[in-house]
């Protein structure tokens, strides 16, 4: 078995081990659960909200949170001692956070096409999700290598809402003219939401489809490159 | 005798702070022996290690292993090195087993971990999780660790941190055995006991500066004075008498003593190897 193989395979070990994927379950219960009690008439226009909630906010949280409790066991100092590749240790942990991040949205997104009667196209909504996943994931570590503790992880996320997340989600339930949306287009939050929306049948120009793939994978590759690997190890040494 | 690790003109300087941390030290670890760091918190061992363990990269200076530049070597390097943190690095929700299984398939050789495991008396214990264990059995388990890929050279940090002294006689057993076979030892400690049984040669650092290297038994001699105390019983009181080491049966004085009297005690000057901690670093050695 490759090293990205175990790596993997013990991500997973992990992932049931520290209930995160019961945890995840438990969540995407709850979403239905709030969908149910929201009503048939109005669920399916909550639905894209709730799986962009799990696939972006959700996803930052895992692995910023991962990220600070492996240091704090000190596994991520005994990783770098393996002959493991670097990119192996993170790509490992990518996958794990996307699977979590997919199996809320295929949860979600059944339950919604079954019951809600949402027009849910699942070929566009897994490929999406896995992309708003990824790039989110960067998100989450490079806040994570970047700020010195878990609480200051939790107010650079807060501030992560409030300055993209919120102005997306206002514009979404139409609190927003639509002269804000060239504005919010340079927002994560924003590009994420317009791939979500268009899974469900929203009407989304090509132009800003395109733009929102190009300038999702164009972050998570950006912070890999110039944030993330960089500053892993001195995060994984660091006493 | 060959050279596992040859170190030259090693500079490091924290980016984020500025500071200095190892200030140009040269020194050579050979084949087969047990290589002692000592030297007190932020002296500059710990930065050391790790750039030997290829933590940290950006380092000036140059360093050959099995005289190759350490720079020029990818992640197999880590086939040949195991490494003894001074914390516990496991994961607290997988039990013993399921860590060492973890780690030991990221390498190709693997030494045998129920063995290792029997040893250091873990293996009763193996399918518990490891947050339950006590600090000992953490620290037990990060030796296993550092020993599962059946290593040619061990990187050991305060190893017998938190043992009873049974467990530390064995885990020094078993260091002992790891050189015996061949293995080459680099040992970080402030336990002076641990240093004495265990290494052949020292480096005290301090200040980012190697201050002396040489075998213990060198630098006890260096460091001591050449005199012996002798306690002996006369007119009913213990008194005490110090006398110089060189012509020592020529000394009549000594040896009206050693004839006529009840000696109690007899001492060299030979100095402990806290002593010399604490002059060659300055510093008081930190438990």
């Amino acid at each position: 078995m490759s090293n990205f193989m175990v790596l993997l395979k013990g991500e997973f070990q992990r992932l049931i081990k520290y209930n995160i994927v019961q945890v995840g379950f438990g969540v995407s219960v709850l979403w239905v659960l709030v969908l149910f009690l929201i009503g048939r008439d109005q669920a399916a226009d909550f639905v894209p909200l709730f799986i962009f909630m799990d696939a972006s906010l959700m996803t930052i949280l895992l692995i910023g949170a991962g990220l600070f409790y492996e240091r704090q066991e000190n596994t991520l100092k005994s990783l770098m001692i393996t002959p493991s590749k670097l990119g192996y240790i993170i790509a490992s942990k990518l996958v794990s956070a996307v699977y979590i991040a997919l199996q809320s949205a295929l949860f979600i997104g059944l339950l919604a096409y079954f019951f809600f009667d949402a027009a849910v196209n699942f070929a566009y909504l897994l490929p999406f999700t896995l992309l708003i996943a990824l790039s989110h994931a960067m998100i989450g570590y490079a806040i994570a290598v970047l700020v010195e503790d878990f609480p200051a992880l939790l107010a650079t996320l807060m501030l992560y809402m409030i300055v993209f997340a919120f102005p997306s989600i206002f514009y979404a339930l139409d609190l927003f003219d639509g002269i804000w949306e060239v504005v919010l287009i340079a927002s994560p939050t924003h590009a994420s939401f317009l791939l979500i929306d268009f899974s469900f049948g929203y009407d989304i120009s090509t132009t800003l489809l395109v733009v929102s793939v190009a300038y999702l994978f164009l972050l998570a590759f950006s912070l890999a490159r110039f944030v993330v690997f960089p500053k892993y190890i001195e995060k994984a040494v660091r006493e | 005798m060959e050279k596992v690790f040859e170190v030259e003109g090693l500079r490091f300087t924290y980016k984020k702070n500025g500071v200095e941390a190892v200030r140009g030290i040269d020194f050579a670890v050979r084949k087969g022996e047990i290589f002692g760091l000592l030297g007190p918190s932020g002296a500059g061992k710990s930065t050391t290690q790790k750039i030997l363990t290829r933590l940290l990269k950006n380092y000036e200076g140059r360093i050959e292993y099995l005289g190759k530049d350490l720079k020029e070597y990818d992640n197999t390097f880590f086939e040949d090195v195991g490494v003894g943190f001074e914390l516990p690095v496991h994961f607290s929700k997988l039990t013993g087993a399921e860590n060492m299984a973890f780690f030991q398939r990221l390498y190709k050789k693997n030494a045998d971990v129920a063995a290792l495991l029997k040893r250091v008396g873990l293996y009763e214990d193996k399918d518990r999780r490891v947050g339950e264990y006590s600090k000992g059995m953490k620290m037990r388990l990060n030796f296993v660790r550092a020993l599962l890929n059946d290593p040619k050279i061990l990187f050991l940090d305060e190893v017998t941190n938190g043992l009873d002294p049974k467990n530390a006689r064995i885990v020094k057993d078993m260091i002992r055995e790891f050189k015996e076979s061949g293995g080459t030892v680099l040992l970080s400690t402030h336990l002076m006991n641990d240093v004495e049984e265990l290494c052949d040669r020292i480096a005290f650092i301090s200040g980012g500066e190697i201050r002396e290297i040489s075998t213990p038994r060198d630098l006890k001699i260096k460091y001591g004075r050449r005199e012996l105390s002798v306690e002996y019983y006369e007119n009913s009181e213990t008194k005490l008498e110090t006398f110089d080491l060189d012509k020592l049966g020529e000394n009549e004085r000594f040896m009206d003593i050693v004839k006529n009297r009840t000696i109690e005690t007899m001492h060299s000057g030979e100095t402990s190897l806290d002593d010399i901690f604490i002059k060659v670093t300055g510093e008081k050695i930190h438990e």
